[in-house]
Formats: C-alpha cells, structure tokens, sequence
C-alpha cells in the first residue's frame, strides 16, 4: 500500500522570547498515512496534531524535516492541493451567506464554475445530509449542520485526501454516528482519511492505523490489532463482605467495582487466572462470570502517555 | 494644458503604461470570488454601516443647518450656504470615507485568522499572493462603492442647492480614492503581519494624519537646521524621514478648490496623471510589502 502523506524527522519549534520560552511542537516526527486508510491521529491538548496538520498544508512551516504529499515533496502545487480536503477544528463560515452559496464561494478556488460545480454541489450536499438546507443561511444551522457543511467543502474537489481536525466534536450521539458512517463510506470509495481526534472509542471504531503523539514526540503508532494487543480477564463475583474484599485487595487482585456485594476484579498482569479464582474462593465469594476482555484505545492512550509524562518526569529528576 | 495630460506627451504615454499594467495584472491575477466575497462581507460590517449613516446625516444636516440660517435672519447670502455645505460634505466625505478605508484594510485579513476562515481558503489551491490580491481588490471595491455613494448624496445635497453640474465635485471625488488607496495599502500591509485589526488602525491613522501634514513636517525640517538644540535636530530628522518616506496626501485635496472656486469649474494647477501614477505605485508598494510579511506568515 502506498503512503499518501509521509512525514520524516518533522520538527517545529514555535519561538518565544527567549530561547528559555520556546516550545518544541513537534520533534522528529516520522508518519505515513496509507492509501486507502483511515489514520488516527491521537494525543491530549498541545500535543502537536493540529501543528501537524498546519504543516501538511503549508499553513506554518517547519525548522527541519520533509514531508510529502502523494509523493510529491512540494506540497503547496496545485495538483496537490486539488487532492486536499481540510476541515479544520471550530471552522467558522460566514453566516450571511447561505449553505450553497459557501459551497460555490469554495468551490470556486477549486477553478470549478457553472454547471460541473453546481452538479458536485448537489452532490456534496447529498453525501452530508443536508441537500434540504442548502438555501438557509449559515445563521440558522445547528453546530452539527455547521460541521456538516464543513465536511461537504472539503468534499468538494473530490479529493483523494481528507485531514479532518476533530470532526465529531460538539456532535449529538445520532449525528455522530452518521458522520462516523460517512467517513467509512469515504474510506470504502478509495479516499485516505487523517482524523485527528479526541474522541477514542470513535476512531477506535473506525481507524485502521492510529498514532499517539504526546509532547510533539511520535510514541507508538501501528494497527488496531497490534496496538490492542492486551488480553486480560475480569471476575465479576457476588456475596463478597467488605472485610473479603479487604483480603483479596492484600492479595493481590484489587477491586476494579464493588456495591452491595457485588465485585469486579481485572486480573492483573502478574497473576494467573487461576490465582484470582483461588483468592476469590479462599473468601466464600460466589463468582457470577469469568471473561477475557480486550484492552480498549481509551487505556492504551493513558497508559502510553502516562509512560510517557513518566518518563519525562523521571529525566527530569536525573537533570 | 490638459489637466489630464502629464508635463510632457512621453510622459503621459509613460504613465498610461504603467497603469494599464497595474489594472491588467490585477484583472488577470485577482480571484475575483475572493475580492467579491469580501466585498460582500465588508457591506455587512457593522462599523461601516455605522460611518457610512454617520456620513450620510451629516452630509444631509448640513442642508437643514442652511435651511434654519436662513428662517432665522434671512439675511445668509446663497454663496455662503453653498459654501457652508460644500464645507462640512468634504470634511464629511474625507473622514468618513478615510474611516471605511482604514477599518475595512485593517480587519479582513486578521479576522479570517481568528476565525480560521483563511485555512479553509490557504488549504486550497491559493496561493498567499493571491489570496492577498483578492482580499485586497475586495477592500478597494468596498472602499470605492462606499465613497461613490458618499459623492452621490453630496451631489444631490450641493445640487438641491446649487441645481449646476458638480464637476469639481466629481474632481474631488477621484483623487480622494487614490488618497484613501494609499492609507489603504500601507493599512493594509501592516494587517497582513498582525493578529488583531488595533495595530493596523493605529498605523493606518497615523498614515492619513502624517500624510496631510507635510507642510507642517517640512516647516520642522527648515527650523531644525537653524537650530543648536540637540533634541530640535533629532525631531527634524525624524519629521525629514517621515516627510520623504510617508506619502504626501495633501496632493489629493482639492478642498481649497471647491470652496474658492464654482463647482462646476474644472480645477486648476493639478495633474491628474502624475497623482494617479504616484498613488497607484504607493498602492503597489503597500501590497508589495503586505505581500513580504505574509508569504512566511504562520497562520
């Protein structure tokens, strides 16, 4: 599968003041996002995903490093920019103006006109749901019309590329999953999709590939499967005494939930299945179920950056 | 000579040239839904509308205020009214028109940029210079219509009036764009390196107001050099810096002209080529450095 964007050694340092003052974004960053694949691209407030994004479309520019688009290493041509469709995060679009109005205003930068762009129009606007408030104007739209119509200019040129900056954000449950649909159709039509997000379970649904970036620094990336590659078991028990449940946590096999004589342990990392059933028997606890469980991207996230501030923690002290 | 015609006939053709080249590259390289969408944009602007209705009472008021002159002594002469009129529309006209220019050249780029409007735009295939270009003509276009409609009801104020074809008016009316096409530009560069509209106005202002102070700049270079005092010198050579790098904008005026003259004479003692040429060119140098700052701006 050919890479679509590549990054390599990607660094960029936004200056202060002082050389004390200034912040390293990005260090090294090295990313492929595949043709044909939705890239997850995760990390908490100021990690470097939208400076990322900024850089791919020449919007800041970095200290060092290189990056091309579709192979191509001057990202700002033309040719390339056709092949783009950019929602960035909390866009505002002018309200005086009318959903199909914005849309022929962008479409054309593209150099579309007449009657092609009229038709891609029209086609936008079914793709995203909202071809019945193409003639109201922006004022009126809810936050997820808004996103909607944001998604639908990024469409526009037909691109082979989407970067989407949190695209479900502010979404209701409903809305969500229609936009969480409509990114799979995309993906399914050949197109390669970056989505930053903060919202794990949702590119845990739909990524085939997800980075976590933490402090501008690249801390693993890889496929769904290779990065959830945790199995453990949970024992969900009943009739367990507090004093029980005192004995089983000096054990070893501390409760992960328990109320009303219910309890639920995750056997940890260092103990057998075995064991936890032993420790739950030797109480007299009455065990309901034993299932193995998969860890989720949500714990994979925290225990990455949390080894990860760890470990900046830890340097600091040597320093 | 034809107040339309340079010192001399190369001259003219010289300057025709140069025009035409300006006008033909902006025709050819402006993306005109750019310019057109903030040309739409900037009618809707609040502080806009606000000067332009401030404009438009005052210039109106200013028949009402000659209408109670004369209930009250009947004794006002008609030449005077006229002038009183002529007096407040251009005073009228020149601030607010100066306002629109500079508050306009000063938002648009920063506003797209704390909206996040310019990455939709810059994601595209635009480059800076023309989305520089477009936002640029877009605030000429806006600026343009704005004092066209200020000139219009000055015209049919002075002509209730005075019922004479206000060809001095009209004079007036075109050299005061390229006024307001200078502070503009130079407004509009310093945007082009700001986050927030403050600074630009700030610059802008002090464009305007400086720029129709070089008699005064030159008077403070002339008394410099007679004198012995230390800090004396150092303003004269920063009123001389000012003087020969700051536009002279007290060229444009024909003010003096309107209130001394009929105002459907011609006006006398200017060349309208050589101030065209002088205001596009300033123009041109304006965009130029609006241009430099913004072809590395982080956004």
């Amino acid at each position: 599968m050919s890479a679509v964007i590549e990054t390599q050694d990607l660094r960029k340092v936004y200056k202060g003041i002082s050389k004390a003052q200034d912040v390293v974004a990005l260090d090294s960053l090295t990313l492929q996002v595949n043709e044909g694949e939705i890239f997850g691209y995760l990390g908490p407030n100021g990690s470097g995903k939208t400076t990322t994004i900024k850089l791919l479309l020449s919007l800041i520019f970095p200290n060092s490093g290189t990056m091309k688009i579709m192979g191509n290493p001057n990202i700002t041509a033309p040719e390339v920019r056709k092949n783009i469709g950019y929602l960035p995060e909390g866009a505002y679009y002018p309200d005086f103006l009318r959903g199909e109005e914005i849309l022929r205003y962008y479409g054309s930068l593209y150099g579309m006109k007449g009657p092609s762009l009229a038709k891609r129009i029209d086609e936008v606007l079914e793709i995203v749901g909202m071809s019945r408030a193409r003639k109201r104007l922006i004022r009126g739209y809810s936050k997820g019309m808004r996103q909607r119509i944001g998604l639908a200019q990024a469409l526009l040129s037909d691109p082979g590329i989407l970067i989407l900056d949190e695209p479900t954000t502010g979404l209701d449950p409903v809305a969500r999953k229609e936009i969480r649909d409509l990114l799979i159709t995309l993906r399914d039509q050949g197109k390669s999709l970056l989505i930053s997000s903060h919202e794990l379970l949702e590119v845990e649904l739909i990524s085939d590939r997800v980075g976590i970036l933490f402090e501008g620094v690249l801390q693993t990336s890889g496929t769904i499967d290779e990065l959830l590659t945790r199995r453990e078991f949970t024992i969900k028990a009943e009739e367990a005494v507090p004093e029980a449940i005192q004995k089983t946590r000096e054990a070893g096999l501390a409760p992960e939930d328990a109320a009303a004589g219910r309890v639920v342990f995750r056997v940890p990392e260092n103990m057998s299945l075995y064991q936890a059933l032993d420790i739950c028997k030797a109480q007299n606890m009455k065990i309901v179920s034993v299932a193995p469980r998969r860890e989720t991207l949500e714990e994979v996230f925290v225990r990455v950056v949390g080894s990860a501030v760890k470990n900046k923690e830890a340097q600091r002290g040597e320093n | 000579m034809s107040i339309w015609l340079a010192s001399n006939p190369w001259l003219t053709v010289v300057y025709g040239i140069i025009v035409l080249a300006i006008v033909a590259c902006v025709v050819v390289f402006t993306p005109w839904s750019i310019a057109l969408f903030t040309f739409r944009e900037g009618l809707r602007k609040k502080t806009l509308i606000g000067f332009l209705i401030l404009s438009i009472l005052v210039i109106f008021g200013s028949m009402f205020m000659t209408a109670m002159m004369y209930d009250t002594g009947g004794t006002v002469a008609t030449d005077v009214d006229v002038k009183l009129i002529k007096d407040i529309c251009i005073t009228a006209v020149s601030i607010f028109g100066v306002l629109i220019a500079i508050f306009i050249s000063a938002s648009v780029v920063p506003t797209e940029i704390e909206n996040k409007v310019i990455y939709t735009v810059l994601s595209k295939p635009v480059r800076r210079f023309q989305y520089l270009l477009g936002k640029f003509v877009g605030v000429q276009i806006t600026v343009l219509v704005n004092l066209l409609l200020m000139g219009v009801l000055f015209s049919i104020a002075l002509y209730i009036k005075e019922p004479i074809f206000p060809r001095m008016l009209l004079y007036s009316i075109f050299l005061t764009y390229f006024e307001f096409l200078i502070v503009s530009a130079f407004t509009f560069a310093v945007a082009a390196a700001s986050t927030s509209a403050v600074l630009p106005t700030i610059a802008g202002l002090f464009i305007y107001i400086t720029g129709n102070l070089t008699q005064y700049l030159e008077s403070v270079v002339n008394r410099s050099e007679v004198s012995e005092n230390a800090a004396d010198k150092a303003l004269g050579w920063i009123a001389w810096v000012l003087r020969y790098t700051l536009p002279d904008l007290q060229n444009f005026s024909l003010k003096t002209q309107i209130l001394g003259l009929q105002i459907n004479d011609t006006p006398k003692d200017i060349q309208i080529p050589n101030l065209v040429v002088y205001g596009m060119l300033y123009a041109l140098a304006g965009y130029i450095i609006a241009y430099w700052v913004f072809r590395r701006k982080e956004l």
